[in-house]
């Protein structure tokens, strides 16, 4: 029997940690000292599961490894590959295998020769640049940096699912998420800065991820390619969205932000580190809008 | 907030007519000019010119699907586009701008528009006679925020500005350039270190919305290479006001790109950085009233339909093809440009001169 894999309602973002969000600098640098060290994250990932949250969406990197690693128990992780900061994808050259060339070269020898492996069982050498043959190269060099348990989701980075998006590349979109839940049995979901045109072209695609991230908030903050545009998709109820940017860069509060992404069909919220300052009471707080509106 | 955030007077609007529009040079600002252009409501990605046959397939790769020529002049004879952007390596940025403007075709060359100075006035020149419009790639003047700061001077809300500091740090540079291949600063192919490849976006919305300076002076830090890997500059404007601009690729803590400019007047203070906009006035003025405001850059208008790790590209390049189609003149035409590039050439001049008084050319 085909499994399937459920969208999650309430994730707790640490993409601030990854440098990826639209909240002020100064805010940006004081929640990145504020999770320096390890324990303070790993409590935090805690409360936030007991909260509710079905799992922590960010980047695994070594800060959020290392936080995972103090604990005993599992929490489940939707992890965002590749894990590049905003910084390396800008010093890259365009393209997948930039990327590839990156993440190899920081590998172990047991990584390498699963990317290889992936490349030739694939056919993906001879597609070489194709994001459709090489992205599941580029998630396998990933793989070596998940936790070995918890792993629930791979999302697919916002700089790679736009390009392919600018593309029109179909064949990504659709042979993704097979390739995740074939190799990871984890969920499949899209970071998106374009929510609005992603879902339109999955719509017209006929191609269904298990998910996608992007901006929704009262302010149209990031949903692009128009608010009005995005909030006619989601009405449309296709791929369920996680919205993400609640706060549209602190210009609203988080119940604000929440209650206009599920009033507008959002099928979850991901609330990040830098919109909150109570993570466990906000995350609660937002529980129980979510369970109204279940 | 007290004053409203409409949109930035400038050129935002979308073309008029369906243009097919090709790309030379396929590194990053190529693929990302690719990108939005593709996403220009009435404009089509017509074809792209890179000799490099991995840069004509990552581009493919990501699903573009378009003509793709290793030499400009090919494409120009294939394709007949109706305007090009040319993003070619630095060296060879004004030859190949020169190739499509002797063609008859309008263009937007990536900062700097060339190498030397010599060759930036040469190609101006060439547009002027031919009437061709040439533009260049100024983005952070169409970032909602500094281009309602450029209204706010222009308006003479601050009276005449007596002094001025400006910023812009990333942490980009933090260990020695490769000798080869992507990433190489040769500084007989670049014009120059930071200030040619970033710095020089702000000290054109420096130079637009205060003047071109009569003179300057600057010392640089050359950390990591033969480029300047900082620079700090003061200038000065015909009035003798002073305008103080530092820039620097190799600072921590600045993931992401951070411009900041103060201004000091009889009538009030500004301080515009890319995350808000804030005003001390004397008298009520360009929409804001008197005493304090301040203006988040969320609360400008985002008229950009696609973000690809901004969205202010978006604007730059649609306000071109708004100009090639026959509509107003956008702000980074190549005579502001080159104004600009006379400034950061004499702030060459003035740092590799160990810090002395330079006159900016005219």
């Amino acid at each position: 029997m085909k499994r399937t894999y459920a969208a999650p309602r309430l994730l707790l973002s640490v993409r601030s940690l990854d440098g990826v969000t639209r909240a002020p600098r100064e805010r940006l640098l004081e929640i990145q000292n504020r999770f320096r060290e390890p324990e303070s994250l790993a409590v935090t990932l805690v409360k936030a599961v007991d909260a509710g949250a079905a799992g922590v969406l960010g980047a695994p990197s070594p800060a959020l490894r290392t936080a995972l690693a103090e604990l005993e128990r599992v929490v489940p992780i939707y992890a965002v590959l590749p894990a590049l900061s905003p910084q390396a994808y800008r010093m890259l050259e365009p393209g997948v295998e930039p990327l590839i060339a990156r993440t190899r070269r920081d590998a172990g020898l047991v990584a390498r020769l699963r990317m290889h492996l992936t490349g030739v069982l694939r056919l993906s050498t001879f597609r070489r640049g194709d994001f459709a043959a090489r992205a599941p190269v580029l998630l396998e060099a990933g793989a070596r940096l998940l936790p070995r348990r918890g792993v629930t989701g791979i999302v697919i980075a916002a700089p790679l699912t736009d390009a392919a998006l600018a593309g029109d590349h179909r064949a990504f979109f659709e042979s993704l998420p097979r390739f995740v839940h074939a190799r990871f049995n984890a969920a499949a979901g899209f970071e998106t800065r374009n929510p609005g045109l992603l879902l339109q072209r999955l719509r017209e695609w006929g191609v269904e991820p298990d998910f996608i991230v992007g901006p929704v908030n009262p302010r149209g903050l990031g949903m692009k390619p128009r608010p009005v545009e995005t909030l006619t998709e989601l009405a449309r109820g296709g791929v369920p969205l996680v919205a993400a940017e609640l706060r549209a860069g602190g210009l609203c509060n988080l119940e604000e932000g929440v209650r206009y992404a599920l009033e507008h069909s959002a099928h979850g919220v991901a609330p990040d580190l830098a919109e909150m300052d109570e993570v466990a009471v906000e995350l609660r707080g937002v529980g129980g809008m979510l369970a109204e509106t279940r | 907030m007290s004053a409203k955030a409409g949109p930035p007077d400038g050129p935002t609007a979308l073309p008029l007519a369906t243009q097919r529009v090709a790309v030379v040079g396929l590194g990053r600002a190529g693929v990302a000019h690719a990108v939005m252009l593709s996403h220009v409501p009435g404009c089509e990605l017509a074809g792209v010119a890179d000799p490099r046959a991995a840069a004509r397939a990552a581009l493919r790769g990501m699903g573009f699907k378009v003509p793709a020529f290793a030499r400009v002049e090919r494409l120009l004879e294939k394709v007949c586009p109706d305007a090009v952007v040319v993003c070619a390596p630095q060296h060879e940025r004004a030859r190949m701008a020169q190739l499509v403007l002797e063609a008859g075709i309008p263009v937007l060359v990536e900062r700097p528009m060339a190498r030397t100075l010599e060759e930036a006035e040469a190609l101006v020149l060439l547009a002027s006679k031919r009437r061709i419009p040439l533009a260049v790639g100024h983005p952070l003047a169409f970032e909602p925020v500094f281009a309602r700061v450029h209204d706010v001077v222009r308006e003479g809300v601050l009276g005449p500005v007596q002094h001025a500091r400006s910023a812009m740090f990333v942490s980009r540079v933090f260990a020695p350039r490769p000798s080869r291949g992507p990433g190489r600063l040769d500084p007989r192919r670049v014009a120059g270190g930071v200030v040619a490849h970033l710095g020089s976006d702000l000290l054109f919305v420096l130079v637009r919305m205060l003047g071109v300076p009569v003179e300057v002076r600057a010392d640089w830090n050359l950390l990591y290479g033969a480029v300047e890997d900082e620079l700090h500059g003061m200038m000065t404007l015909p009035d003798g006001a002073e305008v103080g601009f530092d820039c620097s690729w190799s600072v921590p803590g600045y993931s992401r790109a951070s411009t900041v400019i103060e201004l000091d007047g009889p009538e009030g203070k500004l301080l515009a950085s890319d995350e808000a906009l804030e005003l001390d006035l004397t008298r009520a003025g360009a929409g804001f009233p008197a005493g304090y405001s301040r203006l988040r850059d969320a609360d400008f208008d985002a008229p950009a339909r696609f973000d690809f790790g901004g969205e202010t590209l978006w604007s730059h390049d649609a306000a071109f093809l708004d100009w090639v189609a026959g509509g107003p003149v956008p702000p980074n035409e190549a005579f502001a440009a080159l104004d600009t590039h006379r400034v950061m050439d004499a702030l060459y001049r003035s740092a590799a001169a160990g810090g002395i008084r330079v006159k900016v050319a005219s």
